[in-house]
């Protein structure tokens, strides 16, 4: 009998003692609970709002409905080109990369003096400021005096127009980007050493060629790097403003006009706010399904180690 | 190792302290002089570095010592249409902005300028005293909204020298369309491997007036009473055709990459026309500043740009007007103080002396008597005349020209790259009329309401 | 050992591969503005002696000179260029990326302190919307926290870039944590029974064992906030305000062109302080970044 009240007691007191813990946790993560809130949270709530408006930022927004989704999809010619632009970057530059940074981490894998250094080098492009690295290769790829055309020149190929021909703009920029692998790198060479040389030994005991062990250990024992710097690379791109910006302007002929220029361009240079947000919130989700997608087509053949 | 690993880390440390040091040092900006105790001090954006922000700077410095109550902070802002718009927005805007023509009816449109006439009583500043065309561009809808603050035009400028090496006279400069083909065909020559040597003319430099050519063909890009886009208008597509025919005529794989390079190399020594790689272009007054500092024993002419035969009038060239503007954004701290420096800014004298420090033609109707005499560029009255032609253009006065001029440009380029002008023209035209048709119907829609409270958050 | 010839054949391949372009940019920045456009491949430039206009050879300490002297010339003609004011860039700069740097290192130890040494329900909950935040794009919330910092009156100043920092950022947040889970349980436990409260245990015990991951966040703060462009170019209004990354694109496009060897000189300006940086802590930020790529 007197058992039950205790155990209520007890549970009670569980209770409260659980609920001071997860007090006692929030507080602790509070700062970025307040920096999320105010910083994230509020934002895009804000976004979803003013992109059923029509917003100046210098009149105040007047509700438009779905109006700014419904231009967008059916009659905006801009926005189709900076969404293709931006798909074909994405679709070019990542798997280059990819197959760039696997190359380069096999051969910078070893733990000698000389890749050690190489290692450095490659890693050091992804930390020179965006905006000077892209003024650094407008030099570089010159039409006139670059450092691209005097090679080609030099070994009598044609030497083209790269920032200034709409052909060659996007090519230009995919180039570029191949640059700065260097921190995709050096996550496959932290994969690549921890895969057990045992793995490696016995297949050679059982007679598997080099290709046949590269492609039935090492693939699926780095598969969660390649799925990590896959996705950051897919958020990464989607979003690719910087440099274009500073390069082309979106030029020649939009040809390197990519979606976040697109909506910085309606949110400041065209003043219209509701517009931007609504561009905003598409790619937002474009973002999200990708992802998604891409999630759901390779989960079952990456290999998590437990 | 270990030590190697301590003096790193000491290394590291006393750089982050020096940074730290450095980032607190309390430097102040580049020629920036504190105002006085006891000015109200009036903040004034202007988008000018360099040799063209030292005149403006000049006429600051001028009205600070010519009164003693109010005190004109001038700051350099790049980007400074974007800024500005923000700015307002924002809160904060300064008291003076100084921006283009073109900006004036996004600004005006939403209310973030006060029109000028709201000042009357402190003294207007009347129609008659600007030239009509920049009258023009300071008005929108009927309302004054902005003073000048130096007007251009675009010319034609030619190497003389140029002229006379090919057998052409240097005092008959091309006249029209199909004389300004002939000469550029003459005066392109390639060196002995093919390489081109001199071009005679590309329409493709400077690049950011790609509007300039459907008003030589006698075109225009926008109605306003309709509110149409007329891209597609006959004279604007034969305008864009001519473009279009331009990289073909020089020999295959020659033009390359030199004409892009151009882009960034105006304005210093690599100047195409400066550096005589080119021998026409169109280009503003400013050439004149530019070959006193990188080639000045360059021997040019200037005349207005050729139009075609149809519309050649020695009288009244045929051309396009920009201006630079001085306006007071609605919500700065001393409009009134604003307005007093805005007017002593449009006096004959100080727009004269902008003029001639800007190498630019007067704005102004009536000029004094020696402006043309002490005037550095020697062919200011080319400009003069077309700023006063009756036949010259402004650009379209719609809020929707920022998108407009960037289509256009990049439509510039597809048709500099051989796309089909019609096809090109015509998506544009049909993606600006989208715009412009919605920007009339929300504005509409905006005055039905405006009756009613401002309730939206912002 | 042909294959170790090969390797180190193709090791130096990619190693100039990846240093040209750094290299390039430093080159030209050493070129007189005359000669600045040139259409060969040389690294140097040629300098001809003023006397009979002969090439100088690389073996004369003359040459050698006129390079030092352009070099001086053109650096002090980008510091003190009228187009631009760079030594308040750098100033600003540094401001900036150091209170970044501080704010989220420290916003970053006691937050993930919260997400890993401490149980208490709905925290794995937390932390996975931590970890999604990273996917949204920077379009979304760039009108509206434009009008976030209007209405805390911080457009203008160089309050918007740092502030958010002293706030976490996932990234920091997920790679401390990852951190403190490889501290033993039982060192907080026997802390506990010392008197120590969480604080203390936090800033006694952890934040010490934790040098190595902390020093990568602040490095890789600094440069994150060095490098931004975007956001000074959406919050800054006024030139004294800007900071490199952006005062430099300015620069490039002002009105008109600047000479190329002077745009590359404050290029070479920009980059070379992320460049010392990488120098004196090379390995741990390539590890910092490893280690944020492999324990996902």
């Amino acid at each position: 009998m007197t058992d039950a009240p205790r155990s209520a007691n007890a549970a009670r007191r569980a209770r409260a003692v659980e609920r001071a813990a997860t007090l006692r946790g929030l507080l602790w993560i509070g700062p970025w609970l307040v920096g999320f809130a105010v910083f994230l949270l509020y934002p895009i709530v804000m976004s979803l709002i003013y992109s059923f408006t029509d917003y100046s930022i210098l009149e105040p927004p007047v509700y438009v409905g779905l109006e700014n989704y419904r231009d967008i999809m059916t009659k905006d010619a801009t926005f189709g080109r900076a969404l293709r632009n931006t798909l074909v970057y994405a679709a070019a530059s990542i798997p280059l990369c990819t197959l760039l940074s696997i190359a380069l981490a096999l051969l910078l894998e070893r733990d000698t003096r000389g890749a050690r250094a190489v290692r450095a080098v490659v890693f050091l492009p992804t930390l020179v400021p965006v905006s000077a690295a892209a003024i650094g290769w407008m030099w570089l790829l010159n039409g006139d005096f670059g450092l691209f055309n005097a090679a080609l020149s030099a070994i009598g190929l044609p030497r083209p127009d790269w920032l200034g021909n709409p052909r060659w703009a996007m090519t230009s920029l995919v180039i570029m980007s191949l640059w700065t692998v260097g921190g995709a790198t050096v996550i496959y060479v932290a994969a690549l050493r921890d895969v057990p040389t045992t793995l490696y030994e016995a297949a050679a005991i059982d007679g598997i060629t080099r290709l046949g062990r590269a492609w039935h250990i090492t693939l699926p024992l780095i598969s969660p790097a390649i799925l990590f710097n896959t996705v950051i690379a897919l958020i990464g791109s989607l979003q690719v403003f910087a440099a274009p910006y500073v390069m082309t302007r979106g030029g020649p002929d939009f040809a390197t006009y990519f979606y976040t220029m697109y909506v910085y361009a309606n949110a400041f240079t065209y003043a219209r706010m509701g517009y931007a947000s609504a561009l905003a919130w598409i790619q937002f989700l474009l973002i999200l399904m990708i992802t998604a997608a891409f999630f759901a087509s390779v989960r079952r053949r990456v290999h998590y180690r437990v | 190792m270990l030590s190697s690993e301590i003096s790193r880390r000491t290394l590291l440390a006393a750089l982050v302290t020096a940074g730290a040091g450095f980032s607190v040092w309390p430097r102040k900006p580049r020629g920036r002089a504190a105002a006085p105790p006891g000015r109200v001090v009036l903040t004034y954006w202007e988008k000018w570095t360099g040799p063209e922000a030292l005149t403006i700077q000049n006429i600051v410095d001028r009205y600070n010592a010519a009164q003693s109550r109010v005190w004109v902070q001038r700051v350099t802002v790049s980007e400074i249409r974007e800024k500005a718009m923000l700015a307002i927005a924002g809160g904060d805007p300064p008291d003076i902005v100084g921006l283009y023509s073109y900006n004036i009816p996004n600004y005006a449109e939403a209310g973030a300028f006060i029109p000028l006439s709201e000042f009357a009583g402190r003294g207007a500043l009347p129609e008659d005293h600007y030239a009509p065309g920049v009258w023009k561009l300071l008005t929108h809808e009927g309302r004054h909204w902005a003073g000048v603050n130096g007007c251009f035009s675009f010319a034609f400028y030619y190497n003389r020298g140029h002229f006379r090496d090919v057998g052409l006279n240097p005092d008959a400069p091309p006249r029209t369309v199909a004389e300004l083909d002939q000469c550029a065909e003459r005066l392109t020559r390639y060196d002995a491997n093919g390489r081109l040597q001199q071009i005679g003319f590309l329409p493709s430099i400077p690049s950011w007036w790609p509007h300039i050519w459907p008003v030589m063909f006698g075109g225009r890009l926008f109605d306003a009473t309709t509110n149409r886009a007329t891209l597609t208008d006959a004279a604007c597509v034969a305008a864009y055709e001519w473009v279009r025919s331009w990289p073909g005529r020089f020999r295959p794989e020659t033009l390359g990459g030199i004409a892009s390079s151009f882009e960034g190399a105006y304005h210093t020594a690599q100047d195409p026309f400066l550096s005589q790689r080119v021998s026409m272009i169109a280009q503003g007054p400013w050439m004149a500043n530019f070959r006193r500092t990188y080639a000045p024993s360059l021997d040019f002419g200037v005349v207005p740009l050729p139009p075609i035969e149809s519309l050649y009038d020695s009288a009244a060239p045929v051309g396009m007007l920009e201006c630079d503007i001085l306006a007071i954004p609605r919500g700065c701290r001393h409009p009134e103080e604003a307005y007093a420096f805005l007017r002593f800014t449009q006096s004959r004298e100080m727009q004269e002396l902008l003029a001639i420090g800007h190498c630019k033609p007067s704005p102004l109707r009536e000029q004094s008597a020696d402006f043309a005499v002490s005037h550095p560029n020697p062919f200011v009255a080319v400009h003069g005349a077309i700023l006063n032609s009756p036949r010259a253009q402004i650009a379209p006065q719609t809020r929707v020209w920022p998108e407009f001029t960037i289509s256009l440009e990049n439509a510039f380029d597809a048709i500099w790259a051989g796309d089909d002008v019609r096809r090109t023209l015509g998506a544009v035209n049909r993606h600006i009329q989208q715009k412009l048709d919605r920007a009339a119907e929300r504005r509409e829609k905006r005055r039905g309401r405006s009756s009613l409270p401002a309730g939206a958050p912002a | 050992m042909r294959l170790t010839a090969l390797r180190g054949l193709l090791l130096s391949l990619v190693a100039a591969a990846f240093c040209l372009p750094l290299v390039w940019m430093l080159a030209t920045s050493l070129r007189p503005t005359e000669t600045a456009l040139q259409r060969s491949l040389a690294i140097l430039p040629t300098i001809r002696s003023d006397a009979d206009s002969g090439e100088l050879s690389w073996f004369e300490a003359r040459y050698w000179l006129t390079v030092a002297a352009t070099l001086r010339d053109n650096f002090a003609a980008v510091w003190t260029s009228p187009l631009a004011d760079f030594p308040i860039y750098f100033k600003n700069s540094l401001y900036v990326s150091l209170l970044s740097a501080i704010g989220m290192t420290l916003s970053s130890a006691i937050v993930a302190f919260g997400f890993s040494r401490l149980r208490w329900r709905g925290r794995d909950g937390l932390f996975r919307v931590l970890l999604a935040t990273m996917m949204i794009p920077f379009a979304v919330l760039m009108a509206p926290t434009y009008l976030v910092f209007k209405q805390l009156g911080w457009i203008g100043t160089l309050v918007p870039l740092w502030a958010p920092c002293w706030f976490g950022g996932a990234f920091s947040i997920f790679l401390v944590r990852q951190f403190y889970m490889t501290i033993p349980r039982e060192l907080d436990e026997a802390a506990m029974l010392d008197g120590c409260s969480n604080w203390g245990i936090l800033w006694r015990m952890i934040i010490p064992l934790s040098r190595p991951v902390l020093t990568v966040v602040a490095l890789l703060q600094f440069v994150h906030s060095w490098n931004d462009f975007v956001g000074p170019l959406i919050f800054l209004n006024h030139e004294e305000t800007y900071t490199l990354a952006l005062g430099l694109a300015m620069f490039q496009s002002s009105h008109g062109g600047t000479p190329w060897n002077l745009v590359m000189a404050a290029d070479v300006i920009v980059i070379l302080p992320v460049i010392v940086v990488f120098m004196l802590a090379q390995r741990a930020l390539i590890e910092g970044v490893a280690s944020g790529g492999l324990k996902e």
